[in-house]
């Protein structure tokens, strides 16, 4: 099919370039514009999840509840040893006591903190892959021993609210993504149905003289094509600038969640064949839309 | 002899209306003329569309070039079509082409290179005097000039049949002539032609040539030579 597009010059002649064009190309360049768009939120989102989501899902924080600072501090250290020699843990991180106050005092004031309340201590502890129920029951067995009071907050938990969004938000690209799809091939049919309304004089007369429907519908691929590609192009360009200014942005963000996440290697390759694909679709469409109108004809 | 076009019962009528043609039974013959007469509506223009493919009839057979046509498949259509060559009455030129892109079109269609067509097409264009005009738009042509393009792409891929409706209407009586000659040259390397006319000076100018009457749709056979071979053709000078 692809290769109906390199058509002689002597027959792209029997439609007059330009009649499909028209508006044609800037429809489908907002249209490209915008599934672009929702193709990239899409991969952006699965990018985000990926990184951000992953290395936060793979951590654990424990608590050593021990309101004497000295046994907190022999605890902590000894949990610390402990876990230094387990395997699976990329990376353990004890967080001073200077620290968590530093945390704590914008809501109990650096006062209150010092003096009456007494501060937990934590150890940050990120595993080599995402722990699952099991692993981190094997864990928690692991080192309760090793303090009096004991507690181990998953990240995965209270990150299951936002892996439930990412992926709604990834369906929701997915489906905006699809209806774009189904608005640029109708775009397409209706534009194919008002130019052979115009050209019906021109296909009659090449059917008279033994023209086949598929030399018919090679012209008006071809125009799509043009039309298309054309379109695809500016498309394309204007969705380059658009990312290229919003990546900034979104590097710009030091959320936890958000910071260091971006397109995944393979994103790029998506958008890129995504113009192509769109041409593509619209050549189908517009052979698909002669050849069924034309079975009408004798 | 096989033929060209065999009609056996053959009616034609559009949507719910009475028949437009009934009960034509003819055969023609390879490298046989006929002139097709018959006053206004009386279905000249509708046998000649069973003829050239762009009816099928309501009831009866066709069988052109030994294949029925009434039942043929879609898909082996443009085949038989390109064994045909058709001057339409108002001449449906293709307005966009110029008058050589016209005249070249069925050997396009026909898939013939252009090296190929250059030679045809510009003899076609000084056979019809049109050399001077070749790049021009349909639009910018007289009804004449017209017309004798349309014959010229009609006969430009030596069809096995030729089938015209008033070719001569709008052309001087020496033009008249002229593609007369045309369509007896061609007739003469074996084309099957069949001429709609009105122009009963016309009927004299081809010795031999069968005459086939409609009146009110049917059929009169006044050589009574529809069904037998036709004789030798001789154009008279």
């Amino acid at each position: 099919m692809l290769l109906d597009f390199a058509l002689p010059e002597h027959e792209r002649k029997l439609i007059p370039e330009g009649r499909i064009s028209g508006p044609m190309p800037w429809v489908i360049a907002i249209m490209l514009f915008l599934t672009l768009l929702a193709a990239a939120t899409g991969l952006l989102l699965i990018g985000a999840a990926q990184q951000g989501g992953d290395d936060i899902a793979s951590r654990v924080t424990i608590q050593i509840i021990e309101p004497n600072p000295t046994r907190r501090a022999a605890q902590r250290v000894a949990v610390t040893r402990a876990l230094r020699s387990m395997p699976g843990l990329s990376q353990i991180k004890p967080i001073p006591d200077a620290q968590v106050r530093e945390l704590l005092a914008p809501w109990l004031g650096g006062d209150v903190v010092d003096a009456d309340i007494p501060i937990p201590g934590l150890i940050d502890v990120t595993f080599t892959q995402q722990p699952d129920k099991a692993a981190l029951a094997r864990f928690t067995k692991q080192i309760r021993p090793l303090a009096s009071n004991i507690r181990i907050d998953s990240h995965a938990t209270w990150l299951a609210p936002y892996f439930d969004l990412m992926r709604a938000l990834i369906l929701l690209s997915g489906g905006v993504l699809l209806l774009l799809l189904l608005a640029t091939s109708a775009t397409v049919i209706l534009a194919v149905r008002s130019a052979l309304n115009t050209h019906r004089e021109t296909i009659e007369i090449m059917h008279m003289m033994g023209g086949t429907d598929v030399q018919a519908a090679r012209l008006f691929q071809r125009r799509v094509a043009l039309d298309a590609l054309l379109g695809g192009a500016i498309g394309f360009g204007v969705a380059a600038l658009t990312f290229w200014f919003i990546s900034g942005r979104f590097a710009a963000v030091e959320s936890g969640l958000l910071a260091g996440s971006a397109m995944p290697w393979y994103g790029w390759v998506v958008l890129s064949i995504i113009p192509l694909g769109v041409t593509a679709l619209a050549m189908f469409m517009a052979r698909l839309t002669v050849l069924s109108a034309l079975k009408k004809m004798l | 002899m096989q033929s060209v076009v065999e009609f056996d019962n053959v009616g034609l009528r559009y949507g719910t209306d009475s028949e437009i043609l009934a009960d034509l039974s003819f055969t023609l013959f390879p490298g046989s003329f006929y002139f097709l007469t018959g006053a206004s509506g009386a279905g000249k223009t509708s046998l000649l569309k069973l003829l050239y493919l762009a009816h099928r009839p309501s009831r009866g057979v066709i069988k052109m070039f030994g294949q029925d046509a009434v039942t043929m498949p879609r898909d082996r259509m443009p085949g038989f079509r390109r064994r045909i060559g058709v001057v339409f009455q108002d001449f449906r030129l293709v307005k966009h082409l110029s008058t050589f892109d016209n005249i070249a079109l069925p050997l396009r269609i026909a898939g013939i290179q252009e090296k190929d067509l250059k030679g045809p097409v510009t003899e076609m264009l000084s056979w019809i005097g049109l050399t001077e005009r070749a790049h021009a738009r349909p639009a910018t042509l007289s009804g004449g000039e017209q017309q004798r393009v349309a014959i010229a792409r009609a006969v430009i891929g030596r069809p096995e049949m030729l089938v015209a409706d008033e070719p001569t209407g709008n052309v001087d009586p020496d033009m008249a002539r002229r593609l007369l000659q045309l369509f007896a040259a061609l007739n003469k390397l074996g084309t099957t032609v069949v001429v709609a006319t009105h122009d009963i000076h016309l009927l004299n100018e081809i010795e031999g040539a069968q005459m086939m009457r409609l009146d009110k749709g049917r059929l009169s056979d006044p050589t009574g030579n529809l069904r037998h071979p036709p004789r030798p053709l001789v154009l008279k000078n």
